[in-house]
């Protein structure tokens, strides 16, 4: 497996991978998951969001797509001050500019099969957090259902509320913090069995890819 | 958001074992007017729980009769995790009263043992893993605020769990012999080998082979590689 940070200007590279991302948060979030709307004609899922300012953290597996993210800068408009803003009641840990919101994430749905916690999403576990490290942010916002809570907690993150959890389209709903340190990131590469840094120190490129786990 | 779930969520995130887990969700499920409860994972048909529950908080001869007699699989309660991902009232799991007796007696037994009402939080985990952290006691008076509230602390407590049943196995998988610990807090200080044959009263040779043993164990590439993990990993204390 494979991670890929893409922001502008994009590459042709990746400017077809983008175009892969949007296609399939389309089937999940507006398909599998009902989010309408989100739902567009042309089966793309792209938001105002979705602007220079987003980074799409995207994993591949054999050159296919098989999850991502989007992180976008919390001193810019954001989905979590603007459609979610009801769920944020209390202020953010420190500056705007020390943060990032985290929306989008997804596995796709053919690798969530066994019963156990997919390489895929630990994966991306694991480069969210490196790579929010490697940003210099503090804290990484998310609205999200509330197994999120539980799902953080259990890679050894600490989850701090913004409000109250509410129902949001009759889904337990919340909007949090989550706390950005090298003890997180130990502790997701110890959760996850992940062994090795997944960010490139360079620009990205075309690598030769590297087995993610040593056993 | 209130500051009293904030610091309770907060002192969940820092306890460091299960019993600690046990105390804060106690304390504060007290407050909902709930007693006892359980945290587990729901085993696939057929399988036993017991490797499944992560804190018990339920009376002895109740857990030994559950588990026992592999109650779980029969449970409406348990059953009804896999068909909502909202809390729901144990009285409110659907089973057929007079077609299932086999649900009846579990039902009917709990009762007896003085839990005929509860809350049930059903966990949805990665991979379809499913888990539940159910809580004895009346539901007729809460609020739909209070059970957001409590389905939190709940998610809160089960992913605290798992993530230290994962570290315990990771500790376990990576210990290190008290005689390689002992080697190695010596490396830590700085003596060589010769030094600590003498210190030991172990020969050389063995002192490089309990150093090279750590290393195999941690999977490390050099001694000062092996001493800087076990630091990391708390085996050695300076």
């Amino acid at each position: 497996m494979q991670v890929h940070i893409v922001r502008g200007p994009v590459s042709d590279r990746h400017a077809a991978l983008l175009e892969d991302n949007y296609r399939l948060r389309h089937r999940i979030f507006v398909e599998q998951q009902g989010w309408q709307a989100l739902r567009r004609s042309d089966g793309r899922d792209v938001d105002a969001f979705d602007n220079a300012d987003a980074t799409h953290i995207l994993l591949t597996k054999s050159d296919q797509l098989v999850g991502g993210s989007r992180v976008t800068p919390l001193d810019r408009p954001n989905l979590l001050q603007t459609v979610f803003s009801g769920l944020v009641q209390d202020d953010l840990p420190a500056d705007p500019s020390l943060g990032a919101d985290w929306t989008r994430f997804y596995v796709r749905p053919d690798r969530r099969e066994g019963r156990r916690r997919t390489p895929e999403s630990a994966a991306l576990f694991c480069a969210m957090m490196e790579y929010a490290l490697n940003e210099g942010f503090t804290f990484i916002t998310f609205v999200s259902s509330l197994s999120m809570v539980e799902h953080g907690n259990a890679v050894g993150w600490r989850i701090t509320p913004l409000g109250e959890p509410a129902l949001v389209d009759g889904k337990a709903t919340v909007a949090a913090w989550i706390e950005v340190s090298e003890h997180a990131l130990d502790n997701v590469r110890r959760a996850t069995g992940m062994r090795r840094a997944l960010i490139p120190a360079s620009p990205p490129t075309r690598g030769p890819s590297i087995p993610l786990y040593a056993h | 958001m209130n500051a009293d779930l904030m610091n309770r969520i907060e002192l969940l995130q820092r306890q460091e074992d299960a019993d600690g887990i046990h105390k804060v969700v106690s304390d504060t499920i007290g407050h909902y007017g709930f007693e006892r409860f359980i945290i587990s994972g729901l085993p696939d048909r057929g399988v036993d729980v017991r490797p499944f529950v992560l804190l018990s908080g339920w009376d002895d001869e109740w857990y030994k009769r559950y588990t026992n007699l592999g109650y779980v699989h029969l449970d409406p309660v348990a059953r009804n995790c896999f068909a909502t991902t909202l809390p729901f009232d144990w009285s409110d799991a659907p089973y057929d009263r007079e077609g299932d007796p086999q649900a009846r007696r579990v039902m009917d037994e709990a009762h007896d043992f003085g839990m005929n009402e509860g809350l049930c939080v059903p966990v949805h985990l990665e991979g379809g893993m499913q888990g539940v952290v159910s809580l004895v006691g009346r539901t007729d008076w809460l609020s739909e605020q209070q059970r957001l509230e409590l389905h939190m602390l709940a998610l809160y407590a089960h992913g605290r769990l798992r993530f230290l049943n994962t570290v315990q196995t990771d500790r376990r998988r990576r210990a290190i012999s008290p005689r390689e610990a002992e080697v190695l807090k010596w490396v830590a200080s700085g003596k060589t080998a010769a030094d600590i044959a003498e210190i030991t009263g172990l020969s050389a040779r063995t002192v490089n082979q309990h150093c090279e043993n750590a290393q195999r164990r941690l999977g490390t590439n050099n001694r000062l590689h092996t001493v800087v993990e076990a630091i990391r990993h708390k085996l050695i204390a300076l």
